[in-house]
């Protein structure tokens, strides 16, 4: 008896006409909730893989490190309390979005080495500058070098790849022109 | 009585799973989820986890708009679908973000595109708001799975073809001597996906005339 009664009510909640709306809006909150939820209990775990790899690749292009200060933007590496480096992260537009680059140098503002952090490059083609092949060429190299080959300067294009290697290689010039600027003026 | 309908749904159950696999391949036999297909297929790590990824999401988006199905109203169901699919999607994305970083990076735009994988929509439309959850269960991780091994086969031929080489986790597997030097370079671009993807349709359907004479 109750159960019929039960499941008449519950047609006549589906019948309403505002039914499909509040039916849809309680989902939505539902999963805004579950969201928030996961985002929550992520979120701290997320930030500390970003913050671990950056401190990871910090500690592959400085071997000895003791530690680093992060001002303007600028990671200034600190052995001994006095700077004997500096890296900092280059954003270019590549073929399929942003192109960020982690790019260590040295006192004389010389490239030590650049690490590809994240890119949306097309897989097996443009992500190829992620390979130390393409990122060794940078070793060494001072901002006017920083140039693709075609263009004059030092590094070679990956074959396929001109706009990736391009997008890499003009952020990587400008940002390391801008960093000196701002080393030089702050002297850190 | 009780024991004959749970061999019954059993039975029903595995049936569904193979069917997902073979019957109903999504990309080669439904000609499903091809946008994904041409884009992650370029190395076998990228198979792997794009299939693992619609498998968690198939499955979860199954499960819910089963259990929804007979109080979702007709007029509003595809915005729900869609609904529980990108929640479900936004999960695992923050999850392989939180836990297992370089897949989440090497799928990159693949992983919130997952949402518009017409074959996770399909399922839901066709057989979950249909189905019980256990039928739907089945159905998700059979269509899961058989989307996996499609794009395993595709990537392992892109690859190989198209690198010389094969490598799986970071880990080289083997390389060919003389095409990793000079690798058929088209397999591993947009075109070669089309070719490879047009070349194994070919072969399903010759195997499914064999198999009907």
């Amino acid at each position: 008896m109750a159960k019929g009664k039960n499941k008449n009510s519950s047609i006549k909640i589906m019948q309403n006409k505002f039914y499909p709306v509040i039916f849809l809006a309680i989902i939505v909150l539902v999963a805004v909730v579950l969201l928030m939820y996961v985002n929550n209990i992520t979120r701290a775990k997320i930030l500390e893989q970003r913050e671990a790899k950056i401190v990871n690749q910090l500690k592959n292009i400085f071997p000895d490190v003791d530690k680093y200060e992060f001002k303007d933007d600028i990671y200034i590496i600190l052995k001994d309390n006095k700077s004997i480096g500096y890296a900092f992260i280059a954003k270019g537009k590549g073929y399929g979005g942003e192109i960020q680059t982690l790019v260590g140098i040295d006192k004389d503002f010389a490239v030590k080495e650049i690490t590809v952090m994240s890119n949306s490059e097309t897989p097996g083609l443009g992500s190829k500058i992620t390979l130390s092949s393409f990122t060794g060429q940078f070793k060494g190299l001072k901002s006017s070098e920083v140039v693709l080959s075609k263009d004059g300067g030092q590094v070679d294009a990956i074959t396929g790849a001109t706009i990736s290697s391009r997008a890499v290689t003009d952020s990587v010039r400008k940002e390391l022109d801008k960093k000196i600027e701002i080393i030089k003026k702050n002297n850190y | 009585m009780i024991e004959t309908k749970e061999k019954f749904t059993a039975k029903k159950f595995w049936k569904e799973l193979a069917k997902g696999i073979v019957l109903t391949n999504p990309v080669f036999v439904l000609i499903l989820g091809l946008c994904p297909t041409l884009a992650v297929t370029t190395s076998i790590n990228n198979a792997l986890g794009m299939g693992a990824g619609v498998i968690f999401v198939l499955l979860g988006s199954n499960i819910i708009i089963s259990l929804i199905r007979k109080i979702t109203p007709n007029m509003v169901r595809i915005p729900v679908f869609i609904v529980v699919i990108a929640a479900f999607v936004t999960i695992l994305s923050l999850l392989f973000e939180a836990y297992i970083p370089p897949l989440y990076e090497s799928l990159g735009i693949y992983l919130p595109l997952i949402v518009v994988n017409c074959i996770i929509l399909g399922r839901a439309e066709v057989f979950a708001s249909k189905n019980p959850v256990l039928l739907s269960m089945a159905d998700g991780i059979g269509v899961g799975l058989g989307f996996t091994v499609s794009l395993i086969i595709i990537s392992f031929l892109r690859e190989v073809l198209g690198t010389g080489s094969l490598e799986i986790f970071g880990k080289k597997l083997f390389a060919i001597p003389v095409l990793s030097q000079s690798p058929l370079t088209i397999f591993i671009m947009p075109p070669g996906a089309f070719i490879v993807i047009a070349l194994l349709m070919a072969l399903f359907r010759l195997l499914g005339v064999l198999k009907n004479e």
